[in-house]
């Protein structure tokens, strides 16, 4: 294999590796308000967690454009103040990948966070824990089987996506092209050999997934 | 001067709309343990919760040692984690992903955790040492008070608050909790609060009894005073029918769904018709 053959695949470990760095806290943060808080916006901030999911993912690149293109409401803002651009480059990819991701994250994550008994978390509060240190020394490891299901799953529809990627950071060959865009150009092109190693390997990575959520699902509640 | 262990008079709302009730408190303690006492849903746990600081009053104090956790007057409240107070719930208390050591050391800094002897101390005093490297899953009810027990106890506490520790324990395991729980306290001179609805509960650790129903404490006392009298009951409603005579002076009557047997000059009707009986029942068995 060329190095033009394995670039899609380094591209795509490093793109959705870097989309759960970023995905994860915000997922976990937002799993454990709709699990453990009741404020007013609460359905309309599970709406918008949602959306992702619901949304064809070329809705969600096009409003990643809207939103982040060059011409987009935050876009020119990021790259005056901080120098970032982000349509049609490896960041963008990311970008995509952590929206997508986020809805699967946090409707794993919530109900495993939701199952630990409030007991738990109260008897930590009385031992000396702050609302963090709580977190992280019993919610999180009381959770950490449906928690570790829901990055597992993330990461995979961080190197599944394609919709949103493909509107958002374009299929430009050694800069944006991702396992599933150049699953597509290669099909495109008549070239179903070299489709066929993206498929297989996407396909293996998919069952080890698949395989690793199963057994980590919850076990049934103990009485 | 020293202090009460714990002084509070706490208003407490719990829930919103249709299930929404309130519950007002209001305790003092000099030393020793106070048994909250009454049946389930009267508002012990919610007041326990509140002093513990897991639920914020509406309004009212908390003291403790002198030393003021809550005050809605001066906008003063210490979070949980700063009060010092060990926290023993009824169920669902051990961390399930720690094995026992792990449990009762969980509240103590990093250092203390590892060189462990006053944890192993504790837990050869409460009779948990063997159980050091079981998971909770494996242990039985009685075991897992012991340790939850331990933990509240580790971090040195300046009061415990015990909610219906007990409640999952059969009778013999009970009594054998109690007198393991009386010694430990007495030991440490330490004050507590532990809930209960069994009386045999709150006489035998009680020093001092306040009683709760429906969300407000109604009395407070020693703890046979208060749980061995009796109850007055009465009984107050125009009489099904006459009272039909019996031997000695003494007569029978229906009387709001009860039947009851007194001197006959007692089941005589007043003004409207109606009877007034005011009973006392008899003090509750000791078992």
């Amino acid at each position: 294999m060329t190095s033009a053959d394995t670039f899609p695949v380094y591209l795509s470990l490093r793109v959705a590796v870097t989309a759960l760095l970023f995905v994860a806290p915000v997922g976990l943060w937002l799993s454990w308000m709709q699990a453990r808080k009741r404020y007013a916006l609460r359905g309309v901030v599970d709406a918008l967690i949602l959306l992702p999911l619901v949304l064809p993912p070329s809705v969600v690149g096009f409003f990643l454009v809207v939103l982040f293109g060059r011409r987009g409401f935050v876009g020119p803002f990021l790259e005056q103040t901080f120098g970032v651009r982000l349509v049609f480059t490896p960041a963008g990819a990311v970008l995509a990948s952590a929206v997508v991701a986020l809805p699967i994250l946090v409707k794993t994550a919530q109900p495993a966070i939701e199952s630990v008994p409030v007991e738990l978390e109260k008897v930590g509060r009385t031992l000396g824990l702050a609302e963090l240190p709580l977190f992280f020394r019993v919610t999180l490891p009381a959770a950490w089987r449906g928690v570790t299901a829901s990055l597992v799953l993330a990461f995979a529809r961080a190197l599944g996506e394609f919709g949103a990627t493909l509107m958002f950071a374009g299929n430009i060959p050694g800069r944006t092209n991702t396992m599933p865009l150049e699953t597509f150009a290669a099909y495109q092109a008549g070239d179903d050999p070299r489709a066929f190693i993206y498929v297989a390997i996407l396909t293996g990575m998919s069952l080890v997934v698949v395989v690793v959520a199963a057994r980590l699902s919850p076990r049934p509640a103990l009485p | 001067m020293t202090h009460p262990a714990l002084e509070a008079q706490l208003i407490v709302r719990v829930g919103k709309g249709g299930s929404a009730f309130s519950v007002e408190a209001d305790l003092s303690l000099a030393g020793g343990t106070l048994v909250l006492f009454g049946p389930s849903g009267a508002g012990k746990s919610v007041t326990v919760q509140a002093l513990a600081g897991l639920l914020r009053p509406e309004s009212g104090h908390v003291r403790i040692s002198g030393e003021t956790m809550f005050d809605s007057v001066r906008h003063e409240n210490v979070p949980a984690h700063r009060r010092r107070i060990g926290y023993v719930p009824q169920h669902q208390s051990l961390f399930p992903f720690m094995d026992v050591l792990g449990n009762v050391g969980f509240g103590l800094p990093r250092a203390e955790r590892s060189v462990g002897r006053d944890v192993a101390l504790l837990m050869e005093e409460l009779g948990i040492l063997h159980l050091a490297r079981a998971r909770p899953d494996d242990l039985s009810g009685g075991e897992r008070q012991r340790v939850a027990l331990a933990r509240a106890l580790a971090i040195r506490p300046q009061l415990l608050l015990l909610d219906e520790p007990f409640a999952s324990i059969d009778h013999d395991g009970r009594a054998a909790l109690r007198a393991s729980l009386k010694d430990t306290l007495k030991r440490r001179e330490l004050p507590a609060v532990f809930v209960t609805h069994d009386p045999d509960d709150a006489i035998e650790l009680g020093d001092s009894v306040v009683r709760f129903e429906r969300g407000r404490t109604t009395e407070s006392g020693l703890p046979r005073a208060l749980l061995q009298r009796g109850e007055t009951v009465i009984l107050h409603g125009t009489p099904a029918g006459e009272p039909r005579e019996e031997e000695g002076g003494r007569g029978v009557l229906r009387l709001e769904g009860a039947t009851v047997e007194a001197p006959m000059g007692l089941l005589e009707p007043g003004d409207g018709g109606k009877v007034t009986l005011t009973l006392r029942t008899r003090p509750r068995a000791r078992r």
